[in-house]
């Protein structure tokens, strides 16, 4: 525990240095507004943004792409509370009892609430994830090629029985994503793979390209412009604090919420989205008076925020212990830390202490000026909203376009984001989710090799998988997991996960 | 018998990864001993068809392939039509111009803005874009080809 407090002293001298505070002033500032706008998430809003830190060192440019990151959950709610829009998937239940605060003119009691939820969520996750991280990326050097090939594995089956549309539709697009990370000079051999004699698919497909393309234009084009109303009303700052009553209402939705939301983020999965659907109907379900849901309850927008919140930061724990990706923004950002020179993993707090704990350290400093920029300034912030979308989302097709040729001057990559948002559009009108696919490319490399290191090491004896303790524990879960889901398709059982999509639809309605 | 969402989602899926199947002849699988460069494509591509035949062979609980709306699609259409010229155009003719042209399509012929309130915009987001990239952040973007 002492070696922990020196470490995270060192990281505050790291994280209190002028310029590093202010990259992470200028990813919350930024993370806002990318929480607030329509039609641009937090993965959109990283990766349009990732060349802009190549500039940086390591530590400046995680510190702010993560502020894009958390300070978009916050973002996310005002938009939600004021204007019935979710900015980014993760704020969808605080639409409902959000906006209907806002109508009974509770909208500054709401948007206060959500802040201070967010900053007690976002401050417990950081103090987990610096007494968690630590210890288990030490854990994790015991860890050779069988057990990443089990840890992959169990990342993907757990991605697909936390996803809310089906197991099959989940894993297809886990496997499409595998087959994308599969474009390029294999590394063992040399062989061209899927190339098409274009030299700049040697290197393979790029994260920022596909995830771009998916989440940012593929957004865009499944919005047209004259769907979004741009009418908003600001609340003044004498409005902004709630009443005893609503404090007290809040209190616990807000505990419970932050520790629902850790423990979902550190699973795979979209486990921001998924946390604050799981807290609504958590709180809903102990309510005394459920009935008050969608009528403006104060723990409707308690307990999602919270665990919003607390979701993104736990997501960080497999991340910078295990080099795990739990979904695709923080695949993105370990993506961002590789550019760096720095591979996430459980060697990055002994090789890199300066840019693991700084980066810790940030976060605590981050939710702090979160929570001062998001109360007082919220009158500021929300004259963006008044930006008509159809001036907005051409800026925004622009930065795509700079972005993604910025990061290796390669106009193959732009033409490569263009075939990626026609995919995201008709993903979207088929309804499957592009996440699994975008994590699918991330962990494709280190997934394939792992795998052919481990049968080359056993001379092609699978059994290898199951001989070892830790993988076979992590194979163990896995097929627990696809047995669950099995079992609930054969009774045709509805499980949680469907009693929560039907629940959620209901109230969205 | 009618044509489900997921009848025609699952056999895309199945029909592409057939073709990609019969088009990976040339990398070798290898051995278990050895794996090759074709195993890893060709294990994922069996496992798209897997999960695709699932997807049609459960395709009774998607909706019919007629009600996917698509009110959106010629807006789509007319935004990536605009941004695939721009992006044919990016290296050709510098990053100021292309863009330009995008912006103000985009903003004038595709939304009807204001011709001249369309033209500052696209002009002015433009330049100031450049500024920032290419001289504060010191991240060069295509110049124009007569400009240097």
């Amino acid at each position: 525990m002492e070696a922990t407090l020196d470490s995270l002293l060192l990281g505050f001298s790291v994280a209190f240095r002028p310029d590093v505070l202010l990259y992470a002033f200028l990813g919350c500032v930024v993370g806002t507004l990318v929480g607030m706008l329509p039609g641009i998430g937090p993965l959109a809003g990283i990766s349009i943004l990732l060349p802009v830190t190549f500039g940086l060192d390591a530590t400046k440019a995680i510190v702010m792409l993560a502020g894009i990151y958390y300070g978009s959950q916050y973002g996310g709610s005002t938009t939600s509370i004021l204007m019935r829009i979710p900015g980014e998937a993760a704020s969808v239940m605080t639409c409902i009892d959000g906006y209907a605060m806002a109508q009974k003119g509770r909208a500054g009691a709401a948007l206060c609430i959500a802040a201070v939820g967010s900053f007690i969520a976002g401050t417990f996750g950081v103090i987990a994830l610096t007494v968690i991280a630590p210890p288990l990326g030490a854990f994790a050097l015991r860890f050779g090629p069988p057990e990443y090939t089990a840890l992959l594995v169990v990342g993907l089956v757990f991605l697909a029985y936390m996803s809310s549309t089906s197991l099959a539709r989940t894993l297809l697009m886990a496997s499409f994503g595998l087959l994308l990370g599969c474009i390029g000079i294999d590394v063992m051999t040399g062989h061209f793979r899927y190339a098409f004699d274009i030299p700049e698919l040697g290197d393979g497909i790029g994260i920022v390209p596909v995830a771009v393309g998916l989440f940012g234009l593929g957004e865009i084009l499944s919005t047209p412009s004259h769907s979004v109303t741009t009418r908003v009303a600001a609340p003044r700052l004498a409005e902004l604090l709630p009443n005893r009553t609503e404090w007290r209402q809040s209190a616990m939705p807000i505990a419970r919420g932050t520790v629902l939301g850790f423990l979902v983020g550190i699973v795979p999965g979209s486990a921001h989205i998924i946390s604050s659907f799981l807290s609504y109907a958590l709180e809903k379900r102990i309510s005394r008076h459920p009935e008050q849901f969608g009528q403006g309850a104060v723990a409707g927008v308690a307990g999602p925020e919270s665990a919003n919140n607390a979701a993104s930061t736990g997501a960080f724990v497999p991340m910078l212990a295990l080099g795990l990706p739990t979904g695709p923004v923080t695949a993105v950002l370990m993506a961002a830390l590789l550019i760096h020179g720095v591979p996430p993993g459980p060697q990055l707090v002994t090789e890199h202490p300066q840019v693991f704990w700084g980066f810790i350290a940030s976060m605590y400093v981050g939710n702090l000026m979160l929570l001062a920029l998001n109360l007082p300034l919220v009158g500021l912030f929300v004259n963006v909203l008044r930006i008509p979308y159809a001036y907005l989302y051409p800026l925004i097709i622009m930065f795509c376009i700079i972005g993604v040729y910025e990061v290796n001057h390669s106009i193959v990559d732009v033409w490569i984001m263009l075939a990626m948002g026609v995919v995201g559009y008709l993903l979207r009108k088929f309804d499957f989710d592009p996440a699994p696919l975008v994590l699918g490319l991330v962990i494709a490399p280190t997934f394939e090799m792992s795998l052919r290191q481990s049968l080359i090491m056993s001379n092609g004896a699978w059994t290898i998988f199951f001989e070892r303790p830790i993988a076979g524990s992590l194979l163990a879960v896995s097929a627990g997991l696809l047995v669950l889901s099995l079992v609930s398709f054969l009774l045709k059982r509805k499980d949680w996960r469907d009693k929560l999509a039907e629940a959620s639809s209901a109230e969205s309605q | 018998m009618i044509l489900r969402r997921d009848h025609v989602a699952g056999g895309a899926f199945v029909v592409a990864a057939a073709f990609l199947f019969a088009f990976s002849s040339d990398l070798p699988f290898g051995t278990l001993a050895s794996p090759g460069a074709g195993m890893m494509p060709k294990l994922v591509l069996v496992l798209l068809m897997a999960f695709g035949t699932l997807l049609a062979l459960r395709a009774g609980e998607s909706p019919p392939l007629a009600e996917i709306a698509w009110g959106d699609f010629r807006h789509a259409a007319t935004v990536m039509a605009v941004a695939a010229v721009a992006t044919g155009l990016y290296t050709v003719i510098g990053f100021v111009l292309s863009v330009s042209v995008l912006l103000f399509t985009l903003l004038c012929l595709v939304e009807r803005r204001p011709f001249w309130r369309a033209l500052i915009v696209s002009i002015g987001v433009t330049v100031g874009s450049y500024l920032l990239f290419n001289t504060l952040l010191k991240s060069p973007l295509p110049p124009m080809p007569f400009w240097s």
